[in-house]
């Protein structure tokens, strides 16, 4: 193995056999040594929140993962493939600059669950309102709230922390079960308030407030339906209490309806945390 | 292990004459008692006990006749199988005298060698070696013991031949392979085996090697072994070596 | 209690029923164990292996389970650098598959030589003209590579992959898998190939001896032909017991179709090869040691009848059943196709490593036979109670099935 062991001399055999051996090791050893190094790279540039949810995005089914725009109509048979974030996706521009300055929008109405249409949605069932003082404030909203019941233990960002877009804002833990909430802005934590599931965050964006990739107006009540939809399918045929139309009400607290690892994957499912 | 030309090398090899030799055993008996082969475990059986040199018996069915050949390492010289496929090194081929020598401090036990050797040569230390009582006193000092879990296999009594070549050096003598006896030529009591260099023209062995009736085990294989048997009938030619002598295929 | 380690939307058995399904493995395990140790502790007369039987029960498991294994690196092969996608619903589970073989078959070694400690020589004095230097050193790099890939796998477990530095680990070693997927491809031809070696250099065995190709005797390419045959079937095989023992369906039929069509046409090619090679060997090559090859055959068991099983019945058919379409269609066929193709390449290294041993070679040798030992077999199943133990662990915390979430929401028709 190493020539300068007694008795070594080199010849043909020798040269092969070691040649090979040596790059074989040196292959083995150098790309495990280099996606080490590109990992601690991530690290300090800070992307393990973008990776982390760029590979939560990739294990979602493609049926989780409608297009915005494909929700309202304006496009037919289109999945996203940009983790939601429409703030750099060039299609949703060109989709924009062709919606027509709508007519009246339409309450978002009850769904089994409510949608005030006073403020913005991120797809991961959480709030945005901006506040006068150019603060925003976050929350969850009633389908996740009714999602997780009462957690036994909520885990927030402490203030003066830094949120991004898709990055994780914190840890619910109800009936055993784990879901991280996405943080639908970015900006630096200002305070938290509220109990429970009832929590809200205060946020300030910075300068500016990007937006874009929030849900507003008619696309709150298309994706209100369809995450009912969604929903339903991740219940299986048993509506147990829920209804869609006809009125009904979502049940208060789906976990205490359902067997413990139904309950676990409905809250990935629901959540973007497969 | 490399070769390194030596001056005054030789090719030590044997003759036994299976005409001559009676199946008494005492070669295997000296070759034990000179080579610290450790008396056998209480479930040894002739296929796990450890024997440097063998003697086989050769009857065919319906035969009252019977011969008897000692086998041991041939010490293959052209083609050497054990060699060539141990992974350690262990094993090499000295080409001042042609034995085949084992190293036991390095060996592995991996029996790769054993399933090489078509002559079955090798043992396998299948249970640690134990001299019980004072049976330790009759180690031979000049002889190394192995541990359990190694290769052994007949050495030419290559530590006769050291000690042969260092009275040589102590005397001042130039650089000839020295003559030398291991065990079992030494305590055959007919004489059967006779154990020379087989490049010295002069030399008994190298005349009996060469002489009609001589014969190799397994001579297709091309081995170069240097254990040569010798027998005048054919029915022993056969019952040995599986041909008759006159098949013309062997080489003398 | 262990739902925190689930990975989520799959379905397990509550904890206490799967340590009940453990506990009689870690039982074989503890027994096996035990008579491991006695191996270590009392010397190797334990096995009923003598100095004629020098390999017996163990290297041909060794043999054998390395064969099978071969299924991790060529379905690794076949998805990284062929990009057959599909495979990606069975790639995990045959990398944990192929780790558990290769580990197990390198603990069996570990008793399987006289002095274990010893083991370093090899890497410090390598002899490079023997076989089993380069079977040593590449058995060595490729479990290392085996490692390095079930690695992501454990990684991506559900609270393990909260933490970021085993997050962002993980995603790098996952972008750069293929070269792993290329070193494992390269060392597995080697080792597989060296293991035929083993025997094809044995001059002194003329029922093992084989002509060389180039640097090569044939058993070292047919050795080859014959593992990446034989690994898709074996992937194949274990999904489905594993589908049988959870009782769920875990990748879509395409999958077995894949794996199947792929061991199929290989195992032809491998069929053609060997009928080739047992035409050469038994008309060339063993007159030219000075034996005639019915003598292979003249002592019970290992009859002729032998050879027709392992070429044809567990060698053609099996490969017709897998290559034609309309054999492979009918799971009926295509599973137990797969365990008969399995059942060859187990046959073919049985006979290489027993009956070559069994076989004399002097003109006064007699014909040997060999049982194993208790012990023997008793540390062979630790082996595989140590498989399931590893195996059953991994299927129940990480993602080994892909798609098994998928079917369990909507199963095929």
């Amino acid at each position: 193995m190493f020539p300068w062991s007694p008795e070594f001399k080199w010849d043909a055999y020798h040269v092969a056999f070691f040649g090979a051996l040596y790059s074989v090791l040196a292959t083995v050893a150098g790309t495990l040594a280099f996606a080490a190094w590109r990992a601690w790279r991530d690290a300090r540039a800070g992307r393990a929140a973008a990776i982390a949810w760029h590979g939560d995005f990739e294990e979602m089914p493609r049926s989780a993962r409608p297009c915005r725009h494909q929700l309202t109509g304006e496009a037919p048979e289109r999945t996203c493939e940009n983790g939601f974030d429409c703030r750099h996706c060039s299609a949703h521009g060109h989709f924009l600059a062709l919606r027509q300055a709508a007519g009246a929008v339409e309450p978002a109405g009850h769904f089994g669950f409510d949608l005030p249409l006073d403020r913005l949605y991120h797809r991961g069932h959480t709030w945005v309102r901006p506040e006068p003082d150019g603060t925003l404030t976050v929350g969850l909203d009633d389908m996740a709230r009714r999602l997780v019941g009462r957690p036994e233990r909520v885990e927030l960002p402490a203030p003066g922390d830094r949120l991004l877009v898709n990055g994780p804002a914190g840890r619910l833990r109800t009936r055993g079960r784990e879901v991280r909430v996405l943080s639908p802005v970015d900006g630096k934590l200002l305070g938290v308030s509220g109990a429970g599931a009832a929590f809200t965050l205060r946020v300030d964006p910075g300068a500016t407030a990007d937006l874009r990739h929030l849900l507003s107006g008619d696309e709150v009540r298309a994706w209100g339906l369809r995450e009912l939809e969604r929903l339903q399918r991740a219940l299986g045929s048993s509506a147990l209490g829920t209804a869609l139309a006809d009125g009904g009400e979502l049940v208060e607290d789906l976990g205490s309806v359902l067997p413990g690892d139904r309950y676990d994957a409905v809250l990935g499912d629901m959540l973007l945390e497969p | 292990m490399e070769a390194v030309d030596k001056p005054g090398g030789a090719r030590y090899g044997m003759v036994i004459d299976l005409d001559t030799c009676g199946g008494c055993g005492a070669c295997a008996v000296a070759c034990a008692v000179e080579n610290n082969v450790p008396p056998a475990a209480e479930r040894t059986t002739e296929r796990n006990g450890i024997s440097w040199m063998r003697v086989q018996r050769l009857e065919a069915e319906g035969d009252a006749r019977a011969a008897f050949i000692p086998v041991m390492c041939q010490h293959c010289g052209v083609k050497t199988p054990c060699v060539s496929v141990c992974p350690q090194n262990a094993v090499g081929v000295d080409p001042a005298s042609g034995i085949v020598a084992q190293i036991p401090v390095r060996c592995l036990g991996c029996r790769y060698c054993m399933a090489a050797c078509p002559y079955h040569a090798r043992s396998f230390n299948w249970w640690d070696p134990d001299w019980p009582g004072r049976i330790v006193e009759t180690l031979n000092p000049e002889v190394s013991t192995r541990t359990r879990g190694v290769v052994e296999k007949c050495t030419f009594c290559s530590h006769r031949l050291q000690a042969a070549q260092d009275a040589q050096a102590a005397k001042g003598g130039e650089a000839k392979a020295p003559e030398y006896t291991p065990a079992c030529v030494e305590a055959c009591p007919a004489g059967a085996i006779v154990f020379g260099n087989l490049d010295d023209p002069e030399s008994e062995a190298a005349r009996l090697a060469k002489a009609p009736g001589s014969f190799r085990l397994l001579e297709r294989l091309g081995t170069g072994a240097k254990v040569y048997y010798h027998t005048t009938r054919d029915w022993v030619r056969r019952l040995a070596d599986g041909r008759a002598a006159g098949d013309g295929r062997t080489h003398g | 209690m262990d739902e925190r380690l689930l990975p989520r939307g799959r379905r397990r058995a509550p904890f206490g029923r799967f340590l009940l399904w453990l506990l009689p493995w870690t039982a074989l395990l503890a027994v096996g164990l035990y008579a491991a140790y006695l191996c270590l502790a009392l010397g190797l007369n334990q096995t009923n292996m003598d100095n004629r039987f020098a390999f017996g029960l163990w290297i041909y498991l060794d043999l054998t389970v390395i064969a099978l294994g071969a299924g991790a690196f060529f379905t690794g092969f076949l998805l990284y650098v062929m990009k057959k996608r599909a495979l990606s619903a069975v790639v995990n589970s045959a990398v944990v598959i192929g780790f558990i073989c290769y580990s197990g078959a390198v603990s069996i070694l570990a008793i399987d030589v006289g002095q274990p400690l010893r083991a370093w020589f090899t890497f410090w004095h390598p002899n490079v003209h023997s076989m089993l230097t380069e079977v040593t050193f590449c058995l060595t790099c490729y479990l290392t590579v085996l490692a390095i890939e079930y690695l992501p796998l454990v990684l991506r477990n559900r609270q393990l992959k909260r933490r970021p530095s085993m997050l962002l680990f993980e995603f790098e070693l996952h972008k750069v898998m293929a070269v792993f997927a290329l070193v494992g491809t390269f060392l597995s031809f080697f080792h597989q190939g060296s293991l035929g070696g083993l025997y094809g250099v044995l001059q002194g065995r003329p029922f093992a001896y084989r002509e060389s190709l180039a640097a090569w005797p044939s058993t070292f390419f047919l050795f080859i032909l014959s593992a990446a045959a034989v690994g898709p079937s074996f992937v194949l095989a274990t999904t489905w017991i594993v589908q049988k023992v959870s009782g769920r369906t875990l990748v879509k039929q395409e999958v077995f179709d894949l794996l199947a069509r792929v061991s199929g046409s290989l195992l032809l090619v491998y069929v053609l090869a060997k009928s080739v090679d047992t035409l050469v060997w038994i008309n060339h090559t063993s007159f030219a040691l000075g034996v005639h090859p019915a003598s292979y055959y003249a002592f019970a068991p290992f009859g002729t009848w032998a050879l027709f099983a392992e070429i044809v019945l567990l060698g053609l058919v099996p490969a017709l059943l897998l290559a034609l379409p309309r054999t492979r269609r009918n799971p009926r066929v295509l599973v137990p196709a797969a365990f008969l193709a399995c059942a060859g390449v187990a046959t073919n290294r049985f006979v290489m490593t027993v009956q070559t041993l069994a076989l004399p070679t002097l003109a006064f040798d007699r014909f040997l036979s060999y049982a194993p030992s208790w012990q023997e077999t008793a540390s062979f199943l630790a082996v595989v109670a140590y498989g399931v133990i590893l195996y059953s662990i991994s299927f129940r915390y990480l993602n080994l099935f892909p798609q098994e979430r998928e079917l369990a929401a909507a199963p095929e028709a």
